[in-house]
């Protein structure tokens, strides 16, 4: 059966496969290196030919690529799409490229539906690649700018369309931002969460909802690009 | 009478929108409606209309930018278009307009600003919302309809136009259900084809209380630059060889290829048109009749077809009907291209009627087309059939 794997070994040995049209929640604190685990998501999927369409809210679409180069990690760029939420809002001119996309703002929910849906048919009707990631990077910024109710909604078309399509969506939550009733209202949406926790300077990670009993939890550390798990 | 600017759209409306009267494009999540929206703007506002913008979701110089990716520059209509910034309070930004919303997420603070600025602008202007879901996320879903229903009447009093852009996102089922029945004077759903992905976008008018017109669902295209074009996927062009397919072809494409797929036994023509608000893909078949296989092959799915005979050879014409037939041709509209009329000897439209015995209603074209003569006719006239209207 067709499925997705998050390259990042111990967690995929727990997991065995991720179902497609799985929508996935990452949440951590800050600073807990969920941009590199979800880039490390994103690499992995490329890699094994399938397509990849990051909506970035912190940092332009131009800095995403960058990360990869940065890293001598190397893409198949037609592969990749961007929604960059950010660069409208900065005042700056500027034009959409091949590969990024940009919507107006992070209040532009419709800009961000359209632009996601405009990767996804290319990258399935033009490219035919059937498989492709959706990372949001991340509600939270979505978050301060609309209410609940609001993105929720968005989501509620989105990761329909993630399961419609087989896809992969992977949504990135920091901890601590919202209050618990906010995240408990969003979980009802997502099949499996990463969960990241922090003590004492030590990060741990684990899945849960991805396999019949949460993994155990592993220490990690971010080692340039990588993300390295002990135990 | 404000025209929406759409190709077909506004003859569907029976002209446009008359003066007072509310419209909304009912955008399903996903797909360019909002272009709808521009375009509209753009083009009142190159009529020398006066029109407000309501901009909800991005600073009013975005705004204006992104009409720039479909070539149109709004800029240069600065003086006749006015903006109420309902965005930059929003996220904690100084506003340089005249007409600034100063609590966004309060639907009293919209509806004051609204008010005046229909008050002060000349009568008959187009007001246009340019994010009424992001109205409605902000100040809720009850409130924003009961403010919806004062603006409209507002609108009416002053002559106004007034127009909205709303992304129809899974509201109350109520809430969606009044937006398209009784809360405008015509509502225009844009939707998408969506089987794994949305692989196709369409119009429809869901109602218009001015119009009696019945209108069909168009398939759209969104060309940058260019805007918004009625969108045809397949027009056939069939008839005998040597009548002129591909000379017809070649003239009428941006871009056209001919694709030897079966050796070099036969051509097959592809071709790409865009003409006056519309987009189509046309095909044509090989005119043999070893090859009759082949044309049933490729003639799923069209829409349209382009019956092309040579005027001065009415001897193969027995062999353009049989064609016809193959195509399945009298199920779908076409019409007869009279090709070759520059030739000594080339039948008259009335005489190859004459020959054909065909309904008065099927259209015969003379053309040249070697030298364009009539071609984008014929092609205007086989749209026509296609989009209909009545
Ligand atoms: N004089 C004249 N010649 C034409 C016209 N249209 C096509 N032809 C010529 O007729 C021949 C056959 O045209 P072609 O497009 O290949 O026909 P097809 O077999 O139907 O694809 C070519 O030599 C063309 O140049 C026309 O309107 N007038
Ligand atoms: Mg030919």
């Amino acid at each position: 059966m067709e499925s997705y794997s998050l390259g990042i070994e111990k967690l995929d040995e727990n997991i065995n496969g991720i179902r497609t049209g799985s929508n996935i929640m990452i949440i951590g604190p800050p600073m807990s290196g969920k941009e590199t685990i979800v880039n490390n998501i994103v690499y992995n999927g490329l890699n094994e030919g399938e397509a990849a369409v990051i909506v970035t809210t912190r940092e332009p679409g131009e800095s995403v690529v960058d990360w990869f180069s940065y890293n001598n990690l190397e893409i198949p760029i037609e592969h990749l799409g961007i929604v960059d939420c950010v660069t409208k809002t900065l005042g700056v001119p500027t034009s959409d490229t091949a590969t990024i996309r940009r919507a107006s703002s992070p209040v532009d929910l419709t800009g961000i539906g359209v632009k996601i849906s405009q990767f996804l048919e290319d990258f399935w009707m033009k490219q035919n690649i059937q498989k492709t990631r959706l990372c949001i990077n991340s509600l939270s910024t979505i978050l301060m700018y609309s209410n609940i109710q609001t993105v929720f909604r968005f989501l509620h078309v989105f990761t329909g369309r993630v399961k419609a399509s087989g896809a992969l969506g992977i949504y990135v939550v920091e901890d601590g931002m919202h209050d618990e009733q906010a995240i408990a209202t969003l979980k009802q949406l997502f099949d499996g969460v990463i969960e990241i926790r922090q003590e004492s300077d030590i990060h741990y990670i684990r899945t849960t909802g991805m396999s019949q009993k949460p993994s155990d939890w592993y220490e990690y550390t971010i080692e340039g690009a990588k993300i390295v798990l002990k135990g | 009478m404000a025209q929406t600017g759409i190709p077909k759209l506004d003859e569907y409306l029976n002209g446009g929108i008359p003066k007072g009267k509310s419209l909304i494009y009912f955008n399903h999540p996903g797909v360019e409606g909002d272009v709808f929206g521009m375009q509209t703007l753009h083009h009142n506002l190159a009529k020398g209309v006066t029109c407000v913008y309501v901009t909800s979701s991005s600073n009013p110089e975005t705004m204006k930018d992104q009409f720039s990716e479909f070539g149109w520059d709004i800029h240069q209509f600065d003086d006749k278009l006015i903006i109420i910034d309902a965005y930059s309070p929003l996220i904690g930004d100084l506003s340089n307009e005249n007409y600034v919303v100063s609590d966004p997420e309060s639907i009293d603070s919209m509806t004051e600003m609204m008010n005046r600025a229909m008050k002060e602008v000349p009568k008959g202007s187009i007001i246009m919302v340019g994010s009424l879901s992001t109205i409605m996320d902000l100040c809720g879903e009850e409130n924003t309809l009961n403010a919806v229903k004062m603006w409209n009447k507002m609108a009416l009093v002053r002559d106004h136009a007034i127009i909205y852009n709303f992304t129809a996102w899974p509201y109350e089922e109520n809430t969606l259900n009044s937006m398209k029945d009784n809360i405008f004077n015509c509502v225009i759903s844009v939707g998408g084809i969506a089987e794994r992905v949305i692989f196709g976008q369409y119009f429809g008018v869901l109602k218009a209380d001015w119009s009696e017109i019945e209108a069909r669902s168009m398939l759209f295209r969104v060309l940058r630059p260019g805007g918004i074009k009625i969108y045809i996927p397949k027009i056939l062009v069939t008839g005998p060889f040597n009548a002129g397919k591909s000379s017809l072809i070649h003239s009428l494409s941006t871009r056209a290829v001919s694709v030897d797929r079966l050796g070099t036994t036969i051509a097959l023509d592809h071709g790409h048109i865009d003409h006056q608000g519309f987009s189509a893909d046309i095909f044509g078949t090989p005119g043999q009749e070893r090859f009759d296989p082949i044309i049933k092959m490729i003639s799923g799915e069209a829409m349209g077809i382009f019956l092309v005979v040579d005027s001065t050879l009415p001897k193969d014409f027995v062999r353009a009907k049989q064609m016809l037939d193959i195509t399945k041709g009298y199920g779908l509209p076409y019409i007869i291209v009279a090709n070759k009329q520059d030739l000594p000897g080339a039948l008259s439209v009335d005489e190859i009627r004459r020959h054909f015995n065909i309904p008065e209603d099927v259209p015969i074209i003379p053309t040249i087309a070697t030298s364009k003569e009539g071609i984008f006719e014929a092609f205007e006239v086989l749209v026509e059939k296609i989009t209909g209207g009545n």
